[in-house]
């Protein structure tokens, strides 16, 4: 079985402060991790990888040349091979071009029997590279995925829908999208970690390397802005309990601090 | 009224023009609907007042869209809620959310009327769906948006959405490609008033799904999952219990919070020392130092061996009887009252 | 001049930073207080190829060397001294002494387990009348045929009691002294004669097995002779030279969190109306921290490619271990300082790695000695021999 994942780098967001007064973002510290949704995407391919015989796990990722990086870690985390696409013609990348790039590495690759994303980005949120990936191979999507498993030419992945959870099937080709708190990554063996930048080799596609059209790399989407929400004041509350208890949920929520 | 012309006229002039001109000839706004028992979802009068807000702005028509079977009957309430028209998918084939069927059948709608911009509500079905559908119509996509507006000096659609752990908002527009597609974060857009006397046209289409059947075979609909638990250095939220809660009563308490917020469990030093929490759970000095988005201290006075665990987070909320407790000179929100009694009440606010 | 760690070693420290965080945290107060090692983590860091990091991979160790081990040191050194202590000995003395003068035999039969964790290894060198004056050791290696038999007790030999491989210095000719009257064996703990005596009840790094090893009558096959015949005393000293730089490695990681904890807290405590973080005398603890730790950050990594390129490091490593744990000592100090009573409390870290602390200017080579080793390598270009 070939698994595919695709793997995106994101500036730690351990290094950066937000200053809500300033409205500023602050990069103490730049260094580069792989985001954790791809990290559970990760981890949920290798126990698929565990659980059936003979299947492989490639990571992809499309990004600039220090997505190398990224692509190691995923070997040194226990994907079979990994390929980098990169070059300046996607430098202005929304994710409809990542789509676009994606999707052809995963074609010249011989397409997959299944592919693995995190539901969304840890650093964006968009949670549109599965679906998209899915419609623009042809394959059978499932969204939002908590437990996973393959038979027979068959995906079964239980999602929450409705107020529970659901138990879903789905034919391969398909393209699943993992819940990044239901697949805690492993830790990556020592050995691997050396081997992942001594021994191993990590290709660099490039855009005449897939096979693209320049022009078809125009991002859709433009950007406008950024902004910033409103500084934490602090308020006080008192009162009968159920009035006050109304009044700390719709602040919360408010506050964006609760769903 | 009757709006059969309308398709005519587009029909006609997309005889006369290229389809992919862009901009030209995309009109009005979509809001592609759920329902579920009967009844439209909150989400999508959401999305209806928000369709119908920016509608009048640019002077446009509200069209409503229905999937699934035996949902005619609701097209009546959208038009309530704000809508002009409403295309139907009325099928047994839709009955179950088939995500290349879905996508098919607002596809063909959208390829037959074009709109400027559709709007869906970020729900599971949603944040399934709409990525599918904008890659099928080969358009832009602004997902989770929690602000949407007009520039009515371009005639964009504006998207705001949050990234960075809603630390930061990003706002996008999508110049060229139609329709423009947004997907409304639940909770962020106001409700808009029924108005039943409103009129509208409610046509249900004709389906073109010959021979195609979903992917997904829908199993079993009320399954379980466990989930790995989450170390308390990890956690985004914390509720966080103190001697004040006082006995194992009141300690279950804080659990049922933790749970209805989907947080973590710990506690006080006074805490371990009841034996309400494990060494583990300790917050503070004798514990650990954490950096959640939410911590919720019940009925603890939060001094500096405690207030060190937790100087870090991000939101602080305490629940105290007495005001003056340190905890509640350092929270965002202080909270003056018994926990003991504060707490089901919020259980029973949120729902 | 780069003096960023190649990219391998970076991701190797957030690999291990997270396990030490999630696995070797929790368990650093709790292993100290019941006074027992910790068997569950290095079953974990086993899988993961960590209780063999600077062996080659073919040896099946990580492939790390003494830049990837004095990583791992630094990070289990800043959360918990006891597994440091363990997996150190483990490591840096016993595995090593076979990786730097095994027979390939040998380093097949017991290297390859004790770099796969498989099983644990111990240092046999110290005895109740031989500490500094190591060659004053007195347990015998007699020949018999085909095999040496060993009689002796060892003391406060670190993982005595769990170890399967044991590296023991026997003397094998009383006329000798110490150039070629010791040899260095191999022994296995499941031989007959094998014993523990009592177990030590430290001050500190109780997390570890500080034990009696008694040997009577022990056999071991002359296959087990480590090293040259008669040149034990150099097998020896060839370890203990490695294991100072990763020592002070470990001694790095505790005067960091000494240093963590205290920023933490004094930004946290407020005493005369501001936190104490504004108070100069917190500053200029802090400041001269800070400088302790980076100057031995440098030394520590220095020595360490030193030993990865095969460069003399003798001296360096000297002065990693003996500025290393009195750096680790003034840290821990300083931190005990400014968290005024709160260090003193055992409801807190200070306390604990304050105990800690103590034992590393004293084990693998006191700085006396290691001030000893120094002084006679410097005068060593002159032909001035100084014995050690």
């Amino acid at each position: 079985m070939k698994i595919i994942v695709p793997v995106k780098q994101i500036l730690d967001p351990k290094g950066i402060t937000v200053r809500r007064d300033k409205e500023r973002i602050f990069i103490n510290r730049e260094e580069y991790i792989v985001d954790l949704g791809s990290k559970a995407a990760i981890e949920a391919a290798l126990r698929l990888k565990e659980s059936v015989a003979d299947a492989e796990v490639i990571a992809l990722s499309m990004g600039k040349p220090q997505a190398d990086d990224a692509l190691r870690e995923a070997l040194a985390i226990g994907c079979d091979a990994a390929y980098l696409l990169s070059d300046k013609a996607f430098k202005e990348a929304d994710i409809t071009v990542t789509v676009h790039i994606l999707a052809a590495a995963i074609k010249k690759l011989g397409g997959a029997d299944l592919i693995v994303a995190g539901r969304e980005s840890s650093d964006t949120g968009a949670g549109q590279i599965g679906p998209r990936l899915a419609e623009a191979l042809d394959y059978a999507q499932v969204t939002d995925v908590y437990a996973l498993a393959v038979a027979d030419g068959m995906l079964q992945a239980t999602r929450p829908w409705a107020h529970s959870y659901a138990a879903v099937k789905a034919p391969l080709p398909a393209v699943v999208t993992v819940a990044l708190e239901a697949f805690p990554p492993r830790y990556a063996h020592g050995a691997r970690i050396m081997s992942a930048y001594r021994d191993w080799n990590v290709p660099v596609w490039t855009c005449a390397d897939l096979g693209l059209d320049e022009a078809a790399l125009a991002p859709l989407l433009s950007f406008r802005g950024e902004s910033f929400p409103p500084p934490i004041e602090a308020e006080k509350f008192r009162g009968d309990p159920a009035s006050v208890a109304q009044e700390v949920v719709m602040a919360l929520r408010l506050q964006k601090v609760i769903g | 009224m009757d709006f059969s012309f309308f398709g005519d006229e587009l029909e006609e002039e997309a005889g006369k023009k290229t389809i992919e001109e862009v901009g030209e000839g995309y009109r009005n706004i979509w809001v592609v609907g759920q329902t579920a028992h009967d009844a439209l979802l909150p989400v999508t009068l959401e999305a209806m007042g928000q369709a119908r807000g920016m509608a009048d702005q640019i002077g446009v028509y509200v069209y409503g869209v229905l999937l699934g079977e035996g949902v005619e009957a609701l097209g009546e309430t959208m038009i309530a809620y704000g809508a002009d028209r409403v295309l139907v998918a009325d099928d047994p084939a839709l009955a179950e959310y088939q995500p290349e069927l879905y996508v098919k059948v607002v596809a063909d709608l959208v390829g037959q009327y074009r709109p400027e911009i559709l709007l869906l509500s970020a729900t599971e079905l949603g944040n399934d769906l709409a990525p599918r559908l904008a890659q099928r119509l080969n358009t832009g996509l602004m997902s989770h948006c929690t602000r949407l507006s007009i520039d009515m000096s371009e005639r964009l659609l504006v998207g705001t959405f949050r990234v960075l752990g809603g630390e930061v908002f990003h706002t996008v527009v999508c110049p060229e490609a139609r329709p423009q597609i947004a997907t409304l974060q639940p909770g962020y857009f106001r409700v808009p008033y029924e108005d039943s006397n409103r009129s509208g046209d409610v046509k249900r289409v004709e389906l073109n799904l010959a021979g195609q059947a979903g992917r997904l075979a829908w199993i079993d609909m009320g399954t379980t999952v466990e989930l790995p638990p989450v170390p308390l250095r990890k956690a985004r939220i914390v509720v966080s219990a103190g001697r004040g809660m006082g006995d194992a009563d009141g300690f279950a308490l804080v659990q049922k919070l933790a749970e209805a917020l989907g947080g973590v469990v710990a506690g006080s030093r006074g805490a371990f020392d009841e034996g309400w929490i494990g060494e583990g759970q300790i917050v503070g000095v004798g514990g650990q130092l954490i950096t959640p988005d939410l911590y919720v201290a019940c009925g603890l006075s939060g001094d500096i061996y405690h207030y060190f665990g937790l100087q870090d987070a991000k939101f602080i909320v305490a629940i105290n009887p007495d005001e003056n407790a340190p905890i509640m000179k350092v929270a965002h929100m202080a909270v003056v009252g018994d926990a003991r009694q504060v707490i089901p009440a919020m259980l029973d606010a949120l729902g | 001049m780069d003096f960023t760690f190649p990219k391998e070693y970076q991701l190797f420290r957030r690999m291990v930073r997270e396990f030490v965080e999630n696995e070797v945290r929790p368990l650093a107060k709790v292993i100290d207080r019941e006074h027992r090692v910790p068997h569950e983590t290095v079953k974990k860091a086993a899988k993961l190829g960590l209780m063999g990091v600077p062996f080659p991979q073919k040896y099946g160790g990580m492939g790390g060397g003494e830049i990837g081990y004095c990583i791992l040191a630094e990070e289990l050194g800043r959360v918990c001294s006891s597994t440091a202590t363990v997996i150190g000995a483990h490591i840096g003395i016993a595995a090593m002494a076979i990786h730097l003068d095994g027979t390939e035999e040998q380093k097949q039969k017991y290297l390859v387990p004790l770099a796969q964790g498989k099983a644990i290894g111990a240092f046999g060198l110290t005895e109740a009348q031989a500490g500094s004056d190591a060659a004053a050791i007195k347990t015998t290696a007699v020949r018999d045929g085909d095999q040496f038999v060993l009689n002796g007790a060892k003391v406060f030999i670190t993982n005595g009691d769990i170890a399967d491989t044991i590296i023991v210095m026997a003397v094998t000719d009383p006329t000798l002294g110490a150039y070629g009257g010791i040899t260095a064996f191999i022994a296995e703990t499941d031989s007959p004669g094998f014993s523990i005596g009592s177990l030590e009840n430290k001050m500190g790094i109780r997390g570890s097995s500080t034990a009696e090893c008694v040997f009577q009558d022990v056999r071991v096959p002359k296959e087990n002779v480590l090293g040259q015949f008669g040149a034990g005393f150099l097998t020896f000293m060839k370890s203990l030279d490695i294991g100072r730089a990763s020592l002070g490695a470990a001694c790095l990681g505790g005067a960091q969190a000494a240093l963590e904890s205290s920023i933490n807290w004094a930004r946290a405590r407020e005493q005369f109306g501001a936190p104490i973080a504004t108070k100069q005398s917190v500053h200029f603890m802090l400041s001269e921290m800070f400088v302790d730790i980076e100057a031995l950050r440098s030394l520590v990594y220095r020595t360490a490619w030193l030993i990865d390129t095969h460069q003399p490091h003798v001296m360096e490593a000297a002065a990693c271990k003996l500025f290393g744990s009195e750096t680790a000592h003034r840290c821990i100090n300083k931190a005990l300082q400014i968290h005024g009573a709160l260090g003193y409390s055992r409801d807190y870290s200070i306390e604990l790695g304050w105990r800690d602390q103590r034992i590393s200017e004293i084990y693998e080579g006191t700085n006396e000695i290691q001030r000893v080793v120094i002084a006679a390598n410097l005068f060593r270009p002159y032909g001035l021999r100084i014995p050690t």
